[in-house]
Formats: C-alpha cells, structure tokens, sequence
C-alpha cells in the first residue's frame, strides 16, 4: 500500500516536473533581462560628441571604455563581455530624448551610463525611469538627480563643488565680492543654485550674475554685466568654450578676478581652449587628480587608458568616465549572473561602501551619490593643470 | 313498389341507418365548419399577403436607406478626422461598402416603388429619400474631396512652417553673437583681440548705441513674428485672422526699418537676406492659413448638411411608416373582422354539432342501445351461469331485437337437453366415487395393519431383554436345585455304600429318608420355577401373535410387571442405570375390562420413555447426586381408574410438548424411537374410552396421567 502511495506521489512528481517546471524554465530562458545575454552585458551612452561639450562625450566614453576592456581582458563579468553603445545628442535634451528611447527599445541595452550634462539628463531620467532601466553616473552634478529612483550618481553634486567654492574663496583669500556667471538653462540655475545656497548660509549676496545663451559663446554681454559688480572672484557655471570665451575677454579688457568654475567646464578642454591666457583659473574637480602618484585610484585609470589607448592624455573626464565604468563593474560583480535592472540598482543602494582602489564610494537607501569629494586644482602658467589645496590669488602672469 | 316502401320505412328502426345518419350528419357539419374556416383563413391569409407583399418589404427598404444614410453621416466626422492621406483614402476605402450598400438600397427602395402594379402610396416620401440621398452620396464625395484639399493645403504651411524656422535659427545665430558684440564694443570699445581698443567717444556713440538698439528691435521683432505665426497655426475662425496679420505687418515694417538703419557690415547684409527671406515666406502663411479655414469651414459646413439630411431622410422614413402603418392596420382591420365571422361561425356549426352528438348519445346510444345491450348480456350471463328458466324479455324491430330472439330459441332448446342428461351423468358419477372411495380405503388399511405391526416389533424387541430377565432367574433355581439334587444323590449312594453287605441301619435310613425329603422339595421348587418359566414365554407368545381379546386384568398387576420389564429392558440397553421406583397403588383398583396386552403395551411405553429420560438427565447432569425416580401411582375414580407415571427427568420443551402426541414424533436419535410409542398409546387409551395427558416442567419432571373407564365404548376390535 505505502508503495503503491510512493509510486503514485513519484509520478506525480514527474509530470509535475514535466507540464509545470519545464515551461517555467523555458519562459525564464525566453524572457531574459534586455541587454543581458550568457556572453555580455550592453550599456548605452547618450552623450554629446559633438558642439562644444564634444570633448566631454568623448572624455566619459573613453574613460569607460578603459574600465570595459581592462575587466573584458580579465574574462568579462561573470563570463560576460561588457559592451557600450554610443549614440551623439549634441548636448540638446531632444536629442536626448531620441537617443534614451532608441538605446532602450531599439539596442536594448541593459542600463545607462556616462550621459553628460544637465539638461540632457533631465531630459532622458524620465525616459529610462518610465523604462525601469538604471541610469548610472551621469556626469552631472545636478540636485534634482540625487532623489530620481533609477538613478546612481558616482559623483559630487554642483552644490557640494559651488560650496567648496565659496569656502576657500572666503576662507583662504578673505573674498566677499564675488560674481556668478552661468549658462541660460538647468546646468546653470543648478549651479546658480549651489552658490546662492553657500552665499545664504555664509550672509553673503552675488555683486552681479551674468547669464549668456545656451550653445553660444555669446558671452560678452555677461562680462560687461558682472564688471559693473567690480568682482574679486567669479564662479562660472558654464561649457568650456563660452567659459574660456569668459575668462579671455575680461582678462583682455583688463577684468582679472579669481576665476573659478566647476567641474562641468572640461578641465582638459578649457585649459586647451584658454592656452596660456587659462593661468591662475581654478576649477573644483569630483576625482582625484589624473597623474597623481601618490593615488593608486589613478595609477589604476592611467594604467587601463594607455591599455586601451596606447599614448591617451589622462584627463578628469576620461577618469570620471573610467570610474563610473568601474562603479559599474563592481555593481554587475555583486549581483551575481542572475542580474537584472532592478536588482543592479538595489544591490548598489544595499551595498554600503564600494572601494574602487581607495576611491570611496557610499550608497544607501535613500542615498543615490556614491562620492562626496571634491578636489580643487589650478591652471598653471603652462597652462597645465596641477592640484591645489587653497588658493592664492590670482596668478600673476 | 309498395313492399319496396315498406322495407324504407321498417328500415328507418334498423342501428345501422341510425348509425349511417348520425355519422352522415357529423361530417357535413365538419365538413360545413371547414369550409368556414377556410374561408376565413384565406380572407386573413389575402389581407396579410397584401401587407407582406407590398408595405413590409417598402418599409424594409426604406428603414435600409434610413440606417445606411446613418452610417454615411457618421463616415463623414471619420473623413475629416483623418490625419493624413494614406488614412483618408483608408478611411473612404473602409467606407465605400456602407456607400455601396446606401446606393443598392436606395435602388432597391425605386425599384420597389417602381414594380409594384397597385399605388401603395408614399410615392411622394419615396421621391423625397431617394433625393436626399443622392445629395447625401455628393456630399460625401465633396467632404473627401475638401479633405484631401486640406492635406494639401497642411503639407504646404507645414513646409512653410520648417523654411521660416531654419531661417529663424540661422537668424539667431547671426544676431545673437552681433548682439553681444556690439554690446560688448559699445560699452568697452573692444572689437577683436587684435585691435586696441576704440576711444571711448567712438565706442560710446550714438551710432553705435542706435546699431545695439536696432539689433534689439531686431531680435524683438522675429521672436514677436515668430509668435504670431504661432498663433497663426491654431485659429480656425477666418475673421480672428485678420488682426493677427495686422500686427504682423507692423512688425514686418519694423523689421524692414531696421534693416534699413543697420548700415552696411558682412553680418548685417547676410541678416538683411535672411529677414527678407523670412518675411516673404511668412506672408504666404496668412493665405495659407485662409484657405485652410475655409476648407474646414466647408467640411463642417457639409457635416452640418449631412446631418440635417439625414434627419430629413428620416423624417420621409417615418411619414412612410405611418402610411404603411394606416395601411397595415387598414389589412388588420379586415383580417380581424375575416377572424371574427369565421370564429362565429364556426362556434355555431360546433354548437350545433356537439348538441346533435348528445342528443344522439342520449336517446340512440344511451336510450336504445346500450339499455338493450345491456338486458340481452345479463339474459346471457345468466345462461352461462346455469339458470336457462328465465325467459329473454327483449322486443323491438332492430338488430338487437333479432339477436334475443334467436338466443331465445338457443335457451330452449339447452334446457331440454338439460333435463335429460343429468340423471344419467349423476349416477355415473356417483358409482365412480365409489370405486375410487373403497381403492383408498384398503391402501389406508393396509397402511395401518404396517403401522401398528412396525410397532408391535418395537415393543417385542424392548420386551425380549426384560423377558430373558425373567427367564433366567427361573432357569438357575432349576440349574442349582437340580446340582443339589445331584449331591444329595450321590449322598444316599454314599450311605447305602456304607454297609459291604448292602444293609441299612436305622440312622442310615432316617438320614436317606431327610435327603429324599429334601429331594422332594427341590423337585417341587424346580417344577414350580419350570411353570413360571413356561408361563412367561406363554406371556410372550401371546404378545407376539399380535392380537387379543378383552378380558377382565387386575390393573396394578398389569403395571407393575410391564414396570418391570421396562426397567430390565433399559437395564440391558445401559447397566450403569438404576432406577428408584416408588409405587403407590390403590389396593381397591381392582379389575378393569381391557386388552391387557395394549394397556400393558402403554404403560410398558410409557415407563421406558421415563427410563429414557430420567438416563438423559443423569449421564448430562454432572450432579453427583441426582438420583433416577420413577413414582407411579394408581387410583380408584368413580367411574375408572388414574394412573399417573411421573418421573424426575429432563422434562419436555414447552416448544414440543403440543406435538408428543403426533405419529413420527421423536426426540430421540434417529435409530433408537419410531416416534409412534405415544401416539399409539393415546389411540389405545381411547379405544378404552380413557384419555391420556401430560404435565411437565423442563429440566424437573414429566407426569403421564392416564385415565381408564370402568365402561369402556363399545367398538369392533378384531378378536383372535
């Protein structure tokens, strides 16, 4: 009798396993996770590769793309290869729109990574939210971005670099006369923000804001606006070229204050564009300084960007680039091979602190922003950069 | 002639002419109520025809055209709703069936009109729908046509649209960096990073604050273009329009002021083209946008039409109804009256049918018939059943009448034949019983002598035992008496050897003589227990030959031996068994008149069935001290004697004790009873005139108690 009952509760088990197992298998292999198949993982990348915030596309794609092929030498991500799509919006938020859109339904890639600017990212943070697809380390410091649920910064925000601003301003030169000049748009009131927010907390007011139009280098207008305001420092919220436009014409017309400006600028880029005439400009950084040695974070970047481009000037965006390419190595390695979006982005928010080679990393539920550092640097007479630790007034050329 | 009359009028009380007339008359009333049916049927059935053929089939027709104009009305919105093209030419192919199908229908609704031979009116109706629907088809058409015309129309302000705005971007491209500029030159006389800077009373000037402030008008006057042409694109009033275009000219005569003043550099030639371009182009928009609104204006216009011809076409639908409707009640009218004579009629003719069938029923069937039926079955029933004296009382002139006649003649004819052979048959039958009577009378008695010799064999065999009992005490006195005899004997040889001379002397003699009067007495005693011996076989013998006479026996001595031979008898069956008898006899008992050999025989059955039972009891009993009784007792009645058996046994079932009596009745193993002992000691006990009954208790005793009469009945026993 007992036997008869086994034999009867095996068979169930079988055609159990049989109609019921089977199928749930299948559909598991028929439904995969978008982007993610046994041999790779693919991540998009909306960014400006041309107008002039190009070099800042071109910046976080090769700093990725470093960080891809130094994990893809060593055998992918669990057995995956880690690939990355590239798609041009000029630093316009329609075309960020359209390239969010085609990246998640046409190459249905699996996350976002390495967008670049402000507008643009509050363009496309709706698109990918409403898609359920993880947007990591866009290269923004932008505020609202610190509360959107698919969003993982790796960055500082504006605020925190326009605070640091008004810190050593006031702390180290003793300054209270200070201008804002920022670009027609969201990138520039986040920064406008930001300092606002450090001037308040410290009783302080702008002696002038200057404003020029998005995409321009129509900035003129701006400089005779904050000359009236006889500033001793100006912050700017700006790309680099009008910032570079900025700082030469006043400079030109014998307007010579404390220049500063954010990150955003494109280090590398602005001091290019401003040659010599850049000496004595400071610009607050979200990484460590590119050729440090004493940073093995860096020696890491320098190490991967010559692998992957052998002669490749370090820079701060292609080392921005290489971190939110580690930050997401290290996620897709927590997770384990059954990753999906949602369990990518919860196991950041769960993980605590990330160490990427000393570079610190914090996350926590309602914690979206890994890093809370920001690095000040100056352009040199050669019109290098090299770090700082407070200023000095302006240099004199 | 006359006997041919005569036969008609007799034939008028015959059943069948009855019976021909009756169903005759049913069925051309029948006959009658169908044709009245039918007749109303067909006035009915024409009535509705004419409606059927005629309005129904109109009304069919014209309720299609009313829901396919319904249709086309609602494909007109569909028309105009269209976005582009590709999805009105879907749109009017998804269409054109509902178009064919209001076509064929309004076809349908003239041939109709047309095929019919009589005027069924709503001609006029008729004229006025297939009217409104051929206007209904041309605006459908036009509505397509206005539509297309508006995509048109669409694809050229939309081509407009994106020329004025690649011209807008390039315009602010220029102006945007000119603005700065000049500002820019104006307030710190800075041109280029490779001129010096211009004097302040040149930068500073009128000139070229006027220049920065015609750039600002410039800039203020595309954004204020650029606006209107906006709100352009969503007026759909014709009349809105006008001031829009009023404010653009004056923009547009800014614009050209400007240009005009802003003198004569690379930039401001490039914007002068640009500005030009741009206001030539955005002209055409104003026209444009008219024409636009007119198209939308005709297509609402044609909405409108359609509409309201679809309500008209309606309207004709209904006004058709209602003179189809006064038509088809004018039918119904008819029909209904056809139905109501039709019914009255027919209700009569039934009436009249059902009253012919009752009465019919009543006085033929009822009176008649059956009455008559009925008298002749029972007239019947009584001859079946033996009695042929009653005489058939049925007259008349028909068929039933015929029938008693003859049945009369039948009874008549059986009562005499009757008569004659029952005599004869009775005697006959009597003789035969007779024979059949003494067949099984022998059979019974021959059954009888078995039975009761059977049980004479039974009883001999339980006597056998007790009477070699008997025998054999008789038998060893005579065996020792006669060896004693045989010593004493050789004593006297003895003695008289004494003497060698043969002599005797006087002790000698007297001792010879005592031995021979011992002797002597042995002799006697060996005769006397020779006689009892003889006698006890007599006894037997006498059993044995089965028959007897009554004589005179002393009772007590009848039992008490039969009470002997019982007991030895069942002695020599079990010798373990000892019986107490207890006896208790009435010496005043006497004499009674009996066949001592049966009474003998009951007492004899009875007492062995106490031996039985008082055994049964005590080889089942494990009580050591039971102890087998056998109490009887005997008593002097007035007019006989009791004699009561009673012993200490198992008793009787209360369950059997009714059925002791039966012939075959046995509680005893098959072999050891016949079952008969008691049932022939009840028949020999009342052969005596006594009875014989029980009383017992299970498991305590049993008390046979037979009771003999001093005068026994008088009856033919056989004698020996």
């Amino acid at each position: 009798m007992r036997s008869r009952a086994a034999q009867v509760a095996l068979t169930a088990a079988a055609w159990a396993a049989t109609t019921v197992l089977v199928p749930l298998l299948a559909a598991a292999q028929a439904d995969p996770v978008p982007g993610v198949s046994v041999e790779r993982v693919l991540f998009g990348q909306s960014a400006a590769f041309s107008g002039p915030a190009a070099e800042l596309g071109r910046g976080m794609r090769l700093g990725i793309q470093a960080a891809f092929k130094e994990a893809n030498d060593t055998g992918g991500v669990h057995g995956r290869r880690l690939e990355l799509v590239t798609v041009d919006d000029g630093y316009e938020p329609e075309a960020a729109i359209r390239n969010t859109r085609r990246l998640i339904e046409d190459e249905g890639v699996f996350a976002l990574v390495g967008g670049v600017g402000t507008p643009t990212s509050r363009s496309a943070v709706p698109v990918a939210d409403e898609a359920g697809v993880p947007y990591v380390a866009p290269f923004t410091g932008a505020g609202f971005l610190r509360s959107e649920p698919h969003v993982i910064n790796l960055r500082s925000s504006y605020a925190q670099e326009t605070e640091e601003m008004v810190e050593r301003l006031t702390r180290d030169l003793g300054i209270d006369r200070i201008a804002v000049v920022i670009q027609n748009d969201s990138f520039g009131r986040a920064g406008l923000a930001g300092v606002r927010a450090a001037f308040e907390k410290r009783g302080m007011e702008a002696v002038a804001i200057g404003v020029y139009p998005r995409n321009t280098t129509a900035v003129k207008t701006a400089i005779v606006d904050i000359k009236v305001g006889r500033p001793e420092a100006v912050i700017m919220v700006g790309a680099y070229q009008p910032v570079a436009s900025l700082i030469a014409w006043a400079r030109h017309i014998g307007l010579d204050p404390v220049f500063m400006t954010l990150s955003f600028v494109g280090s590398n880029a602005l001091a290019e564009e401003l040659g010599p005439s850049g000496a004595g400009v400071y610009v607050t950084q979200v990484v460590p300084f590119p050729t440090a040695r004493n940073s093995r974070v860096a020696a890491a970047y320098r190490r991967a960007l010559s692998a992957h481009t052998a002669g490749a000037a370090p820079g701060f965006v292609s080392f921005e680039g290489y971190l939110a390419g580690r930050l997401v190595i290290e996620a897709l390695e927590r997770c384990g091979s059954a990753v999906d979006r949602d369990r990518f982005i919860e196991t950041l928010k769960n993980a605590g602190s990330i160490d990427l080679d000393g570079f610190r990393l914090v996350f926590g539920d309602e914690d979206n922003q890994g890093s809370d550092a920001v690095f000040l640097t100056v352009i040199d007479e050669r019109g290098r950069y090299r770090p700082a630790t407070r200023l000095e007034g302006a240099v004199k050329r | 002639m006359i006997d041919w009359f005569r036969r008609l009028t007799e034939a008028r009380f015959r059943i069948a002419t009855q019976l021909y007339v009756g169903i005759g008359g049913a069925a051309a009333l029948t006959l009658a109520a169908s044709l009245v049916a039918l007749f109303a049927f067909a006035q009915v059935g024409d009535s509705q025809s004419r409606v059927n053929q005629g309005t129904v089939p109109e009304l069919a027709a014209a309720f299609g055209v009313a829901q396919g104009s319904g249709t086309l009305v609602a494909a007109g919105p569909r028309l105009t709703a269209a976005e582009n093209e590709g999805e009105l030419d879907r749109t009017f192919v998804e269409i054109a069936p509902a178009q064919r199908d209001f076509e064929r229908r309004l076809e349908e609704l003239m041939d109709l009109e047309a095929g019919s031979d009589e005027s069924l009116g709503g001609e006029a109706e008729i004229a006025s729908i297939q009217a409104r629907g051929a206007e209904l088809i041309g605006n459908i058409a036009a509505i397509q046509q206005s539509v297309a015309e508006g995509f048109e129309l669409g694809a050229e302000s939309e081509a407009l649209r994106q020329e004025l705005g690649a011209l807008q971007s390039r315009i602010a491209a220029l102006l945007v960096p000119a603005l700065d500029d000049q500002l820019f030159y104006a307030m710190t006389g800075f041109r280029s990073f490779e001129q010096p800077p211009a004097p302040f009373e040149v930068h500073f000037s009128e000139p070229e604050i006027d220049r920065y402030r015609v750039l600002i008008g410039l800039q203020q006057d595309i954004t204020i273009i650029d606006q209107l042409l906006k709100s352009l694109a969503v007026l759909t009033d014709g009349p809105d329009i006008e001031p829009v275009e009023e404010r653009y000219e004056s923009s547009a005569t800014s614009i050209e002021r400007a240009l005009s003043a802003i003198g004569e550099t690379a930039t401001s030639d490039q914007l002068k083209a640009l500005f030009g371009e741009t206001l030539d182009k955005s002209r055409n928009s104003f026209d444009l946008r008219r024409r636009e609104v007119d198209v939308l204006d005709r297509q609402q216009e044609l909405l409108e039409q359609n509409r309201d011809l679809a309500a008209r076409l309606s309207d004709d639908v209904e006004s058709l109804v209602a003179a189809s409707r006064s038509r088809s009640d004018a039918a119904t009218v008819a029909a209904s009256q056809a139905i109501r004579t039709g019914r009255a009629l027919l209700i009569g003719l039934n009436v009249v049918s059902i009253a012919g069938a009752v009465f019919i029923a009543w006085l033929f069937v009822g009176r008649l018939l059956v009455r008559r039926f009925e008298a002749l079955s029972s007239s019947m029933r009584e001859m079946a059943g033996g009695n042929l004296e009653a005489e058939i009382g049925i007259g008349g002139k028909d068929e039933v009448a015929d029938m008693a006649a003859a049945l009369e003649v039948f009874r008549r004819h059986a009562l005499e034949v009757q008569r004659l052979n029952l005599v004869e048959k009775l005697a006959d039958e009597l003789k035969e019983k007779n024979d059949e009577l003494e067949v099984v009378l022998a059979d019974l008695q021959k059954a009888q002598d078995q039975i009761v010799m059977r049980e004479k064999l039974a009883a001999l065999g339980e006597l056998t035992a007790g009477v070699a009992h008997e025998i054999k005490n008789p038998l060893n006195f005579v065996k020792n008496f006669s060896e004693v005899s045989g010593e004493l004997l050789e004593e006297v040889e003895e003695i008289m050897k004494e003497n060698e001379d043969g002599s005797l002397d006087e002790d000698q003699r007297e001792e010879i003589a005592e031995i021979f009067e011992d002797l002597s007495g042995n002799l006697k005693l060996i005769l006397s227990h020779g006689e009892r011996a003889n006698r006890i076989v007599n006894d037997m013998l006498k059993m044995g030959r089965g028959a007897a006479g009554r004589e005179r026996a002393d009772i007590n001595r009848l039992i008490d031996e039969h009470i002997g031979l019982a007991y030895h008898s069942a002695r020599a069956t079990d010798p373990n068994f000892n019986l107490t008898i207890e006896k208790d006899f009435d010496p005043d008992l006497g004499t009674l008149e009996v066949v001592s050999q049966d009474v003998g025989r009951v007492f004899l059955n009875l007492v062995s069935n106490a031996c039985y039972a008082t055994n049964e009891r005590r080889q089942k009993s494990a009580d050591e001290s039971y102890e087998p009784t056998l109490t009887v007792t005997t008593r002097k009645m007035d007019d006989g004697v009791e004699v009561r058996v009673r012993d200490n046994g198992n008793g009787i079932p209360r369950d059997v004790v009714d059925k002791i009596f039966n012939p075959f009745f046995t509680t005893k193993p098959t072999d050891q009873g016949t079952g008969l002992g008691l049932a022939l000691s009840a028949d020999i006990v009342r052969e005596h005139g006594g009875m014989i009954r029980v009383d017992t208790e299970p498991g305590e005793y049993t008390e046979m108690i037979v009771e003999l009469s001093a005068a026994p009945p008088d009856f033919d026993y056989p004698t020996p």
